[in-house]
This record gives C-alpha cells, structure tokens and sequence, in this order.
C-alpha cells in the first residue's frame, strides 16, 4: 500500500511539474473558454452589422414593397432594409450597379405569376448561402402574402383571430415518475449528455495516452528494471494508473469548472437559453450516472493503455500498438454520438451491454432514452466485473511485458513468456 | 547462514534453456564473480536472484528465507543497461527510488548527499539527469543501486562504459561497501576487475556452469604452464629441453617459455643456471583470462 502511495505521488508530481503536461492544460483550458462562449459569440457576429440592405427598383410593386416595409418595420431588430433603386434606363443594370457601389448587399425583382395572383420573387446577391437574408425575406413575403389574402376575403375579426391562432403542440417524454421530462428539459439532456460523452472520451483517450506513454517511455529508458526490482508490479501500475488518473481528473475539473463559469456569465446564459439549454434542468441523478460511468469507463481503457504500454519497448511503436484500443473507444463513441437520434433502438440497446461500449452508450440511454432499472444494474454490473477481468489480465500482461525487451511480442510469444514467468 | 543462497536453480524459456543448474553461495562481505559470454545465462540468473522471474526448479535463499516483499528492500540492483529519468532532477529520482525500497524521506536525502559528497558530484543534486555527462550519470545510477543500503547487491556489467579513473573511484567505493558486510553478486567480461575483487567464481557457458570455486583454487586446478626467464646475456638451446612446448624470445632478452609440466620448468632453470647467473625466474600461475578462454574456448563446438 505504502510503496503503491509513492509511485503515485512520484507520478503526480512528476506530471504536473512537466512542461507539456502545463501547456496542453492551458490549451484545453483556452479552449473550453472558447467553446463557452461561442453561442454569444455567434449571436453578436450575426446580428452584428445592422440588417441587410436589399434594393428594388423603385415604384415596381409598391404595394408588395410597402407591405414588406412595414413588416420589418415592426421587428426588433430588423433583419433586412428595403432601399429603393432608381432604373435609369435597364433596371436590371442600375441595380448591379447599386452593389458595385456597396449601396445594397442584393436586390429583389418581380415576375408575374397569374396562377396565385402574387408574383415570383428573385433575391440576387453576390453571397452564396446568404439563407439568414433569403429565409427573412420568404417569411416577410409570406406575411404579405396572407396579409393580401385575408384582406381579399374579408374575414371577420373573430375570424381573423381564430386563424393566426397558434397551435400548441406540447412534447413530453414518457418516464416512471409521473413527471417526465419537458421539451426544455429533453434538450438539457441532449446537450448534457452529448457534452459529457464527449468530455468521457477525451478523458480516456487522453489519459489512456499518458498512461501508455508513461510506461512505454520507463521501460524504453530501462528505468523499469531498477522498478521492477523495488516494488511489486501490481502495486507499480496501479498506483501509476491512479497517480494519472488524479492528474486526468484535476485537468477535467479544471476544464469543466472554466466552462461552467463561463457558460454562468449573463450574456452566455441568455444565449444558451435560447438554444433551449437550462443548468437548473439538469437532473442530479445524471450527473451521479456521469461519475460512475466515467470512473469505470476510464479504469477499463487505463488498464488496456497500461497493458498494451507495457509490451512496447519504444515510444515510437507506441501509436501503432494502441490503435486497436482507440479504435474500439472511436467505435463506442461513434455509435453514441449515432445514439443521440435514435436512443431507443435495439442496435443501441445491446451495444449497451457490451463493456468497452457501455460506458458511453447506456449513459446516453439512461440521459434520453430512460431504461429500467434492472437494465442500468445488469449493464453496470456486466461493466463492473469486465474492469476486474481486464485488471487481472492486464496485471499479468504488464507483469511478463515490462520485462520483455526487443520488438513487440505477438500474443503467442507473450502468453508462452507469461508461462516461462509463471504469472 | 549465508547471506545468498542459490541451489540448483533451472530456467527454460520455452524449449530453450537460459540456466542449466547453477548453484552458488555468496557470504556477508564477499563478492561473487559471474563470468560468461554474452547469452551465457548470466543476466537471467541475476534476475530469479532479484525476484524478477522465478525459477523452474531450484532454490534461492536470502539469509535463509525464501523471496518475499521483505527480501526487495535488502536487494541493490545496478543493471547492465543503465537508465534513468531522464527528464526528471538527480535528487528526485534517487529520493523516489530509496521510497520504493522502503527508506524515509529523509533518510534517502540525507543518504543521497552523502553518496554524491563521495562521488564529488553535490552541484549535480538538481540537475536532469539528460544534463549530465555519461560517467555521471552512471554514477547517479550506482547511488540508485545502493541508496538504501542493500544487503545484497548485484551489479551487472558494474564498470561498463567508465573511463580508469571513474573505474577506480566506483572499484573502490565497491571494495569499502564489501568490506562494510555486504554480499555482491557481480557479473563482468574485466578479468582483470574478477582477479582484483573476487573471492570465487562461477563460469558459465551456454547455461550451464561449466567451472566454479575458489579463485586461487581454481587457478591451482590449471597447471602453471607458463616461465619467465631473463639471464645476464642470451641463454642456447631451451627448445631443446624436453617438456619445452615454445619458446618466445622479447626485446630486452626475457625469454618466455610454455611447458608441459612442473618439472620441466626446473630443468629449463637448471640449463639456464649453467649458461650463467640468471636475473629472473618465475613459474607464473595463468591468468583468469587464459582460463576463461581455455574453458570456454574447449566447449565451443
């Protein structure tokens, strides 16, 4: 116990007083900053700039361009200005020309369509994809549009009423407790859940990293015989897998605790608000499922990295030897990012079982898809027992590996070495 | 009851075996020489003596007992391929692993500025371990081997790489730590450093040990073949001397003479003797170097 509470401090020490170690915390640091606050700031560059300016030559379809007028007259903020063009001659030119001379960002211009009695509308400007522009112009023309309409019919006030009535449509999740889940609340949970599989397989993957290159990097620099010699096995990866996994944690904590403080500033509230996100939505039970699965989805890959690091004799070959493990942790997390639009289909359902998946895919279950009890305990326990069997495994394999010196061992050579060691 | 027992211990990787049978006893303040080719076993007897690996059959008993977690605090290992941390200071990497063997903080620094007082390197206790020069840095690694100080040490290669005076100062620093009680095992391809330091030896060959004892009696169980002669001027006829297997003549008129036995060497000193004073005559006892090569060289097909 003792000696395993040394490696671990040593590897803590060792990691946090490391050069690369600081910078690439700063680096993800800045960057959950970043992440943060992109909302707002995607909300400010858009609306940046006041509304876009739209020609039309002038005195062609007044009737349209003054309903239009008004329409974005009563906005807020306005996405688009009408600005009238004088056609000189050839409209079509002296309304390029306006954007030649950066007086308007496009132009509109009429074609008769006697079908509907509206005419067709053409929005011309030099930006591809400008649908932000396009989409506000369409929905003003609409309104136009049925402004025309009900005015033709004459319809009567309680008519008028009765027709732009809204429709409420509410959505509600089916769950145990006689609550379930509100839209807000559903979209909490998509954000939260597609959140923290991400933050579950950066984790892993970036400790699992450390961990392996930890190793690799002891035995290449032969550091490891002197090790070996002085502390059992067992107690030198253990406490090396748990001195990472503090360093990982710290650097987790120190991640989220920038991003929620950051996501907690008033302007970025509001523009997750708006994105339907709520903190206060978030179900506490969640977060407790969030530690456990984190907890055993790292100890599973740790255990992996460690064994794997422990085969390669040189950091070089390193990358090769735990591509299968990235590969599998890659798949996990690509059936659930897959699983966020359908939680609840029975591909997603067994993947939930199956160990090296589960702790990304029945956390996005229990987030959104909300399985009974007995299937979050089997899938736990079945999780459970796989990080003993792949501890035990790993600990005999990193036993036989770190004394195996040369080129990387097949798995017949190593289980024979495992034999000649007797571990 | 001997510090360090091996008994008739065997090790097969697969259908290989790496150690056929060795069995050795080294005593409090003794240092044991393992000698031996590359591949000879050498290195994998070191390790089931450390514990690394386990024998397939035989015995290895450290004052008595058999391993246990408590033998790994009594055991100094210096291995043939050095390493360290290499980004990591001098005084944090020995203080970590005089921790693992079960030393205190404080005792391990306290140890640890001692040892580089010793070795004359105190400007290196912060220093990376990459900062230092090569004969340093293997200084820094025998401080690791016997930081808390072992009972039992096993040095592999322990001279390797070192230039005569650093060879000298680590010699000596081994000799004060033998005659303080401790027990090594040491394991070199120096006959010269064996000849110096060791008590008795252990030849090994293919994974067997193939000649094994006391130095001097192992020196004793080899004829000495060998005569040195230098007389006043030139001595006639000494190949004619029956018994006389050769005869080299160097610069400065010394004469030296490989004979069959014992007597013929008298009878090469009484020839000389009756051709003049003779300046110098010795029966030389052959060298380890010659033994090792005359041993193993024999087996070699």
């Amino acid at each position: 116990m003792n000696s395993m509470w040394t490696v671990m401090s040593f590897t803590i020490r060792s990691k946090l007083r490391s050069k690369s170690f600081l910078i690439t915390t700063v680096i993800l640091v800045v960057l959950a900053i970043v992440a943060a606050n992109v909302p707002n700031i995607i909300d400010k560059i858009s609306s940046g700039g006041g509304p876009t300016k739209v020609g039309y030559v002038s005195g062609e379809q007044s009737d349209i361009v003054q309903g239009l007028q008004s329409y974005f007259a009563k906005q807020e903020k306005p996405d688009v200005e009408l600005v009238a063009v004088d056609a000189a001659g050839s409209p079509e030119a002296s309304l390029k020309q306006a954007i030649e001379d950066k007086k308007v960002k496009g132009y509109l211009t009429f074609k008769d369509n006697p079908d509907i009695g509206f005419p067709d509308v053409t929005y011309t400007s030099k930006k591809m994809l400008d649908s932000g522009t396009s989409q506000a112009l369409k929905t003003a023309l609409q309104s136009v549009k049925t402004d025309q309409a009900v005015h033709d019919a004459k319809l009567t006030e309680a008519q008028l009423a009765k027709l732009f009535a809204e429709v409420k449509l509410d959505s509600v999740q089916i769950s145990d407790s006689t609550s379930g889940k509100t839209a807000e609340q559903q979209g909490t949970a998509i954000g939260l859940t597609y959140a923290i599989l991400i933050l579950l397989f950066m984790a892993v993957m970036i400790t699992g990293q450390l961990i392996a290159t930890e190793i690799t990097a002891e035995k290449s620099s032969r550091v490891m015989e002197i090790i070996v010699t002085s502390v059992s096995p067992l107690k030198q990866m253990f406490g090396k897998v748990i001195g990472i996994f503090i360093v990982g944690l710290l650097q987790l904590v120190l991640l989220i605790g920038a991003a929620v403080v950051n996501l907690n500033l008033s302007q970025n509230k509001n523009a997750l608000n708006s994105l339907g996100i709520d903190f206060s939505a978030i179900d506490s039970t969640m977060i407790l499922y969030a530690v456990l699965f984190y907890l055993a989805g790292f100890f599973l890959y740790a255990m992996l990295f460690a064994a794997v690091g422990s085969i390669v004799s040189r950091t070089e070959d390193l990358g090769q030897a735990v591509m299968p493990i990235t590969m599998l942790s890659l798949a996990g997390f690509y059936i659930a990012i897959f699983g966020l639009s359908h939680p609840d289909s029975s591909f997603i359902a067994v993947c939930s079982y199956i160990p090296f998946f589960s702790p990304f895919i029945m956390f996005l279950r229990i987030g959104l898809a909300n399985p009974a009890g007995w299937e979050v305990i089997v899938s736990i326990a079945i999780l459970l027992a796989s990080v003993l069997a792949i501890g035990w495994l790993s600990a005999k394999i990193y036993r036989t590996g770190v004394l195996m010196y040369g080129k990387r061992p097949s798995i017949k050579e190593l289980a024979k070495a495992m034999k000649a060691f007797k571990v | 009851m001997k510090p360090l027992a091996v008994e008739g211990v065997v090790k097969h990787y697969g259908d290989k075996t790496a150690v056929n049978g060795v069995s050795l006893e080294v005593a409090e303040g003794e240092i044991y020489g393992l000698l031996g080719a590359n591949g000879a076993g050498k290195t994998t007897t070191m390790r089931m003596v450390l514990g690394l690996i386990f024998p397939d059959s035989g015995t290895i008993r450290y004052f008595g007992k058999g391993y246990g977690k408590e033998q790994l605090s009594m055991l100094g290992y210096l291995p043939e391929e050095r390493g360290m941390y290499p980004k990591i200071k001098v005084s944090d990497q020995i203080v970590y692993l005089g921790q693992l063997r079960g030393m205190s903080r404080k005792d391990a620094e306290d140890n640890l500025g001692r040892w580089l007082k010793r070795f004359e390197i105190e400007e290196y206790r912060d220093k990376k371990v990459e900062e230092l020069s090569k004969g340093n840095q293997q200084k820094i690694q025998f401080i690791a081997a016997v930081i808390h100080r072992p009972r039992i040490l096993i040095l592999d290669e322990a001279f390797s790489g070192l230039d005569p005076v650093n060879v000298e100062l680590l010699k000596a620093t081994v000799k004060e730590l033998r005659d303080g009680g401790t027990s090594i095992l040491f394991s070199t391809h120096r006959m010269e450093h064996v000849e110096e330091l060791c008590r008795n030896i252990a030849i090994m060959h293919r994974s067997n040990p193939v000649l094994q004892g006391s130095l001097k009696q192992i020196k004793g169980r080899f004829p000495r073949e060998r005569v040195v002669l230098a007389g006043e001027g030139p001595i006639q006829g000494l190949e004619k001397i029956p018994g006389v297997k050769g005869v080299v003549r160097h610069e400065n008129d010394d004469y030296e003479l490989k004979v069959a036995n014992p007597e013929a060497a008298q009878s090469v000193l009484s020839h000389a003797l009756a051709q003049g004073p003779i300046r110098k005559f010795e029966l030389m006892e052959p060298t380890l170097n010659e033994i090792f090569i005359q041993t193993v060289g024999d087996r070699h097909e």
